[in-house]
């Protein structure tokens, strides 16, 4: 079962990684104050996604900081221009995380 | 005693290992659909004995998915649990009530899915 589980995590890894780079573009676009409606719209789909799917491969604090992200992202007039920074460290900590799982 | 279960799901890798979760760790028959409209013509035409349906899907939700099953008399009696990673307690009381057996969150512990849908459906 773990192995059948593993080769599910390889085989959809290019999935996961997707997802993880529409984190690390939003992350970098409102950081640049630059972020558009669809990019926000994005991140939170991607976020959402990656909370429900990174603690089944057993990458628990992965969906602990997705929903951290997830949450963020869901304010409607963009996120807290005081947490710029930290949507940059959260998705460079999700890379490690995702990059850590074999 | 084998049961069969119909998983509603957009996400490919949520629902293959939730799919391979219950094949492998129960033993039952799993069918798989990847949209609501997929999910409502599968579950006409297979009968499940239940049905796991993600609330989060592009086009026809979980919740309209779940409307539409209970209107259809084909399908009106399969009990249905959603899956879920919103973990809000405003979420959840407006899925409890849509009248679901249960509401199940991801993530899941593949390797006690089973255990939790048996445990809903008072499967032994």
């Amino acid at each position: 079962m773990a192995a059948a589980i593993d080769r599910l995590w390889v085989q959809y890894l290019p999935l996961t990684e997707e997802r993880l780079a529409v984190l690390e573009t939003a992350a970098k676009a409102f950081a640049g104050d630059r972020l558009t409606i669809e990019q926000q719209q994005a991140a939170h789909s991607a976020a959402h996604k990656l909370a429900g799917v990174l603690g089944t491969f057993g990458l628990i604090r992965g969906t602990e900081l997705a929903r951290e992200l997830e949450i963020i992202y869901s304010r409607q007039d963009g996120p807290d221009p005081a947490l710029a920074d930290k949507l940059v460290e959260i998705a460079a900590e999700l890379r490690v995380i995702i990059a850590s799982r074999k | 005693m084998s049961h069969s279960i119909l998983i509603i799901d957009d996400e490919d890798d949520i629902r293959e290992v939730a799919a391979l979760s219950l094949e492998t760790v129960a033993g039952w028959q799993v069918f798989t659909a990847n949209c609501g409209s997929e999910g409502l013509a599968r579950a006409v035409e297979l009968k499940p004995d239940a049905i796991l349906l993600d609330v989060m899907m592009p086009g026809m939700d979980g919740p309209s998915t779940f409307r539409e099953l209970r209107k259809n008399p084909a399908t009106a009696h399969i009990p249905v649990m959603l899956l879920t990673a919103k973990v809000q307690s405003s979420d959840q009381r407006r899925f409890a009530d849509l009248g679901v057996e249960a509401i199940l969150f991801k993530p899941f512990d593949p390797m006690t899915l089973s255990d939790q849908i048996s445990a809903v459906l008072g499967w032994k």
